[in-house]
């Protein structure tokens, strides 16, 4: 029977072979399918879906409030602040599943005997990671905006703080993602890397109130300032605070916008460099 | 035209020398790299792939500068590591079509590519199964699969028939002499096995320590021997003794008597020996080079 199958000649392809930019937005949209777990199974589907499915719940209340009390809920500001949490486990969570299979598997070299290269993986991997997590800010914030519409409340819909929502969603999607895959690929093992990505979550954030207390009890409240920086999500608030104008979701004030958003620059330019010398790294092996 | 030339090339590594002053060459078809572990295959396929920079001296493939044009060889070029390189959680079509849009086809070229190839390697009905699930011969099938799906020139396999049975290594190595024959795709193929070589390969390089030790067409390794083997029933010992009688060198081989051949009246004395000690001839065979028997010759004649 399988003298059959080889029975059939061999054609070439004589048809288009396109360029890297093909290659990398392919495989861009692969690793954020694999993100949310499509094409995979069942099994990889439930905690993105279900994350995702927890932050359209604070969407569908802020709605609900909207109609049959006629106030808003939740300031379109604040929204990626006080989800927090969920994002901070989805980005452990599926970091890993973007960066490990393809370390732990030692897939890599498929990819560079093609023409691929470092740079245009790590930029698809960190694209990909950036579309997910943005996504995920982006979906209940539209939904309460839209709602917002559809219910017509007294004033002017806050289209600019929405927007400013999604701009400042997309900045923390690009923070997260980067420093979040930069750690996650440092080991080929995805419990690992998620246990990895969580613990300097829980850290940052357990250490705000802790150098700020300690700040503010020796009076030294411009100093204590700083310590919101060390979380991810206030330190992008603050960029909100500086571009947009919008009230801070902290309590107390965030340094000059100018510094934050210096250090959001930073810290991503440090994740992809981490991410391009660990590629570098697995590359020559 | 070659399909690859090197020229005094050299890779150093901190602590060893992987290839040293190689020049060698090769042209279409299917060509045999061999080497025990470490003689530098490996290294010489990443410098080839254009991923590793030589030290000294260079390379080119399809005439392409593996230092300045690696791009433009991984495009016409597939690769077949040696390692496991396969995502466990995939199905072979899903990972050869997605394989087939990082060489740069679109998207229905790439799936209908996969099919083709996914056929040609001999993967039905599994193939739409989790790669997890895979035994070593089909995996190593995936593998080849992936390395032509995007129809390249020329295809580098590192160590094909790794871990297979020897139904599955035969079946791996006539998949490879249809791909440089009937496919028109040229191969160059690494092992440490040199017997299996022998069946599929047009020409045969053999490195030792970086160095090159030989290169030249199938033939001239294989070329006819001056011996002959002799297999009778029974009576190999009168046998021998007969022929040594009338003046030819006999060696016995275990049941199997080597007789130096002198020219066609040896194989008539054989013959008539044969005959009039009323034996059972069996088999009366002119004995051939194997490449193994170079290789060690070649290996003892530098060391």
């Amino acid at each position: 029977m399988s003298s059959e199958i080889y029975d059939i000649g061999y054609r070439h392809y004589d048809g288009p072979r396109l360029g890297p930019g093909h290659s990398t937005r392919a495989l861009a949209v692969h690793s954020l399918r694999g993100v949310f777990g499509l094409g995979r199974t069942a099994r990889s589907k439930i905690m993105p879906f279900s994350l995702a499915a927890v932050m359209l719940l604070p969407a569908i209340v802020s709605i609900a409030m909207m109609a049959m009390m006629g106030r808003r809920g939740m300031p379109y500001s604040g929204f990626a602040v006080f989800m927090q949490p969920v994002l901070a486990i989805f980005l452990a969570s599926q970091a890993p599943t973007v960066v490990a299979p393809d370390l732990r598997f030692r897939v890599l070299p498929l990819y560079l005997s093609r023409p691929v290269t470092i740079t245009q993986y790590v930029g698809a991997k960190v694209a990909a990671m950036t579309a997910a997590m943005s996504l995920l800010v982006a979906a209940p914030v539209t939904l309460i905006y839209v709602g917002e519409l559809v219910i017509d409340l007294d004033g002017p819909p806050q289209t600019k703080e929405y927007l400013g929502a999604l701009v400042t969603g997309l900045l923390l999607s690009l923070l997260l993602s980067s420093v979040g895959l930069a750690i996650a690929s440092l080991t080929p093992r995805r419990g690992l890397g998620v246990a990895s990505v969580i613990a300097v979550y829980l850290l940052s954030s357990a250490s705000v109130p802790i150098v700020y207390s300690t700040l503010a009890s020796t009076g030294n409240d411009a100093g204590a300032r700083w310590a919101w920086l060390l979380n991810p999500f206030w330190l992008v608030d603050a960029v909100q605070v500086w571009l947009f104008g919008t009230t801070p979701n902290a309590e107390g004030e965030y340094p000059a916008g100018p510094y934050c958003g210096l250090v959001v620059v930073a810290l991503i330019a440090v994740g992809l460099a981490a991410l391009a010398l660990r590629y570098r790294k697995a590359a020559s092996r | 035209m070659h399909i690859l030339d090197t020229e005094g090339l050299t890779r150093r590594f901190p602590t060893v020398t992987a290839l040293d002053q190689l020049t060698v060459t090769a042209g279409p078809g299917v060509t045999g790299l061999v080497g025990a572990n470490g003689a530098g295959k490996s290294t010489l396929i990443k410098i080839l792939l254009g991923l590793l920079p030589p030290t000294a001296g260079g390379a080119r493939v399809l005439g392409l500068d593996v230092t300045t044009r690696g791009a433009e060889i991984r495009r016409l070029v597939g690769y077949m590591p040696e390692h496991d390189c396969l995502p466990p959680d995939v199905s072979a079509t899903e990972l050869v079509v997605h394989l087939a849009r990082m060489s740069g086809l679109p998207r229905t070229a790439a799936r209908e590519r996969a099919a083709d190839v996914l056929r040609h390697v001999g993967l039905a009905e599994e193939r739409y199964r989790a790669v997890g699930g895979y035994s070593t011969g089909m995996k190593q099938r995936v593998k080849l699969a992936q390395a032509l799906v995007h129809d390249p020139k020329l295809i580098l396999l590192d160590e094909p028939t790794n871990g297979l049975d020897p139904r599955g290594r035969d079946e791996m190595l006539t998949l490879i002499r249809r791909i440089g024959t009937e496919f028109g795709i040229s191969v160059l193929v690494t092992s440490h096995l040199l017997g299996e070589l022998e069946r599929v390969c047009d020409h045969v390089i053999v490195i030792d320590a970086g160095r090159l030790l030989r290169s030249s067409a199938i033939g001239e390794f294989t070329q006819a021997t001056q011996s002959v083997t002799v297999e009778v029933d029974e009576g190999t010992g009168p046998l021998a003794e007969r022929l040594t009688g009338l003046g030819h060198a006999v060696t016995p081989h275990g049941r199997l008597l080597l007789v130096k051949a002198t020219g066609p009246e040896t194989f008539d004395a054989i013959r008539d020996a044969a005959a009039d000690l009323g034996l059972c001839l069996i088999r009366l065979e002119r004995g051939r080079h194997r490449i193994e028997d170079v290789f060690r010759e070649e290996v003892e004649s530098v060391v």
